[in-house]
């Protein structure tokens, strides 16, 4: 009933509608044509403020976001005339050499840092200054703290767990009634422990079921012992929570910033260098809210350092104390390894022994199959079988990696004699000696 | 039913065991002495002045540091590097491929591949970087972008400049001499 009446009702307007349109019909296309390319072609004539604030002034300027190396330029259209800005803007040591007090002071206060000299055009001048009058109010993104890991974090432990403890309900569950149900008929009820221990009783009474038992147990405990003794100095997939959540995926990854960027003595020295706070500092002066974590995380580089991101000026007298990061990448003292050799002499890709770890988060030893699924390696046909950072690793790669003898001059007459030895064989790191037990043990 | 509450017992006994063990853990050390080793190692921690990694001693030039580039980083120092220092690194295939490669782990991400300022990296702060061909506008040092003097770009990378940070501490001055003579043969006036 109620549907046949909304039907009733609907009809007519619908009906209405479409025959206004029908009535319409000529008019209003031309109409449309017209209210369309006049505004096509407004949006071509006029120039976009918003882009030319974007193209020209975020490097040094932000709208309500603070000083960075020139002031915030919030409410600046109400706080000086527009031809004193368009002044300013087209060249602001003019501006100053012509002897106006307000530029000089401002020349000053930024410690005499020239402003590029833009020579705008007129219209181009006033959709600047009209975008500095109306900026668009931006939207205050609630930065929500989610981590790639940590949605997996729900770990297969935990998981384990929880089927563990359901299982337990289980076992108490159908005790419970099954005691229940003893009751009722008036027989000897028993707990779990009880039921358990007369089971295995039973079970154990005979003979071939102990020994099963036995034998079983005895192997449980041999696989044991022999996985925690395999188990010792190999630290595959060891990652350690770190004093910042560094994201590598978001620094490697996303922005694409090579790793020799932050870990720059990786070419030059044995170790891959931990980048220093000022490393930290060439974005961060200006970059003060991350994608994933807010401010919290980068808030902790100032604190190391003393930056205020309010002023964005460095605290003076400042107490500075280091970021302690945790060391992931340990090998024993009876080990020598420098990364320069690797690096630069071996032109190797950092991902050949570290893996993904743009798509990762806080650095971790890479597995072995992680390892053995990198391009680089299956193109230069490198196969590990033993754990990250074993010894048999090392040996793993020193004997099937070949080495580059291209654009090497410096070893060019030991490279023609090997070449000459090893004809038409693949000339491996061993093959020059790479296996020597002094080239890393000394 | 008792041999399924038994079994049922078992399993999640089996099954909560199994649940042990974590990545936070380096598990295991073979002499742990050869590990954490009493020797001073790179970033570690000492009892002298707390950490390893120091800066050199006041008045030391480390052997191959020696600073040939003495400039402050003022405007004066940048003009001053721009009008007189040139560039002692000789143009030729080989430098021009080492300061490529530079150019690629230090530049690129703001610059990008051509020098025309659209890196990889999409902040807005750095959605300003300028084009190194631009003609127009004049910079700090009184001409655009596509007459900047090899000095003037030292003196950016040592010392920064607006956005940038300086990236003295990364690049030695070896390596930035390398990266300009790139910039300036292969990506300032591009196309021309």
């Amino acid at each position: 009933m109620f549907l046949r009446l909304k039907n009733i009702n609907l009809r007519p307007k619908i009906e209405y509608t479409f025959n206004m349109i029908r009535i319409h019909n000529f008019k209003s296309c031309i109409l449309l044509i017209a209210v369309f390319f006049t505004f096509s072609f407004q949006s071509l004539a006029q120039p976009d403020g918003a882009q030319i604030f974007k193209a020209n002034c975020t490097a040094c300027h932000t709208i309500g976001g603070g000083r960075l190396i020139g002031p915030d330029l919030a409410g600046v259209t109400k706080k000086r005339k527009a031809d004193w800005l368009k002044q300013w803007i087209n060249s602001s040591s003019d501006f100053i050499a012509s002897g106006d007090a307000d530029a000089i002071a401002i020349y000053e206060e930024y410690n005499k840092v020239a402003m590029t000299s833009f020579y705008f055009s007129d219209e181009d001048m006033e959709a600047l200054l009209g975008y500095l009058e109306t900026p668009p109010v931006e939207e205050v993104k609630v930065a929500v703290a989610t981590d790639a890991t940590q949605d997996e974090g729900m770990k297969s432990s935990t998981k384990m767990m929880i089927v563990a403890l359901v299982l337990l309900i289980l076992v108490f569950l159908l005790t419970s009634i099954k005691n229940s149900l003893k009751e009722s008929l008036g027989q000897e009820t028993k707990t779990v422990s009880e039921t358990v221990i007369a089971q295995t009783n039973a079970f154990l009474a005979n003979n071939i079921n102990k020994l099963f038992v036995g034998l079983f147990i005895m192997i449980v405990v041999l696989k044991f012992v022999f996985d925690t003794l395999m188990g010792i100095g190999v630290t595959t997939s060891y990652q350690p929570e770190q004093p910042i959540t560094f994201s590598h995926k978001i620094h490697a990854g996303d922005n694409s910033i090579d790793c020799n960027y932050c870990h720059s003595s990786a070419r030059s020295s044995k170790t891959s260098g931990i980048p220093s706070a000022n490393v930290c500092m060439n974005c961060h002066t200006n970059i003060t809210s991350g994608t994933a974590t807010g401010t919290a995380e980068i808030q902790k580089i100032y604190d190391a350092i003393g930056y205020d991101p309010e002023t964005r000026t460095y605290i003076e007298g400042y107490e500075q104390k280091p970021i302690e990061w945790i060391k992931v990448h340990n090998l024993p003292d009876l080990a020598y390894f420098n990364h320069s050799q690797h690096v630069t002499v071996g032109g190797l890709e950092c991902q050949q022994c570290h893996g993904n770890m743009e798509e990762k988060t806080v650095g971790q030893v890479a597995t072995m199959q992680e390892l053995n699924n990198i391009s680089f390696n299956k193109e230069n046909g490198i196969e590990f079988e033993h754990a990250t950072l074993t010894m048999g690793f090392c040996v793993d790669c020193h004997r099937q990696s070949e080495v580059k003898m291209d654009g090497n001059d410096y070893y060019t007459s030991m490279h023609e004699k090997m070449k000459e030895k090893y004809a038409g064989e693949k000339i491996t790191v061993e093959k020059m000696g790479g296996l020597e037990c002094g080239k890393c043990h000394y | 039913m008792n041999k399924l509450i038994l079994k049922l017992a078992l399993i999640s006994l089996v099954v909560f065991f199994s649940s042990c063990g974590g990545d936070s853990d380096p598990g295991y050390e073979f002499m742990p002495n050869m590990y954490r080793s009493p020797s001073l190692e790179t970033y570690g921690e000492n009892t002298i002045n707390g950490m390893n990694a120091q800066l050199p001693v006041e008045g030391t030039i480390a052997r191959g540091h020696l600073l040939t580039f003495n400039y402050d980083g003022t405007l004066e120092g940048y003009l001053a590097a721009g009008n007189t220092t040139v560039n002692p690194i000789q143009d030729n295939k080989k430098t021009r491929t080492e300061g490529k490669a530079l150019y690629g782990m230090f530049c690129e991400h703001c610059h990008g591949e051509t020098g025309t300022g659209d890196g990889t990296i999409k902040h807005a702060i750095y959605s300003a970087v300028p084009h190194y061909n631009d003609e127009k506008l004049l910079r700090r040092a009184g001409v655009p972008m596509n007459e900047l003097k090899p000095g003037h770009m030292f003196h950016a990378i040592t010392y920064g400049l607006n956005a940038m940070g300086p990236h003295a501490s990364q690049v030695t001055e070896e390596e930035r001499w390398l990266i300009v003579n790139y910039v300036q043969q292969e990506l300032q006036n591009s196309g021309k």
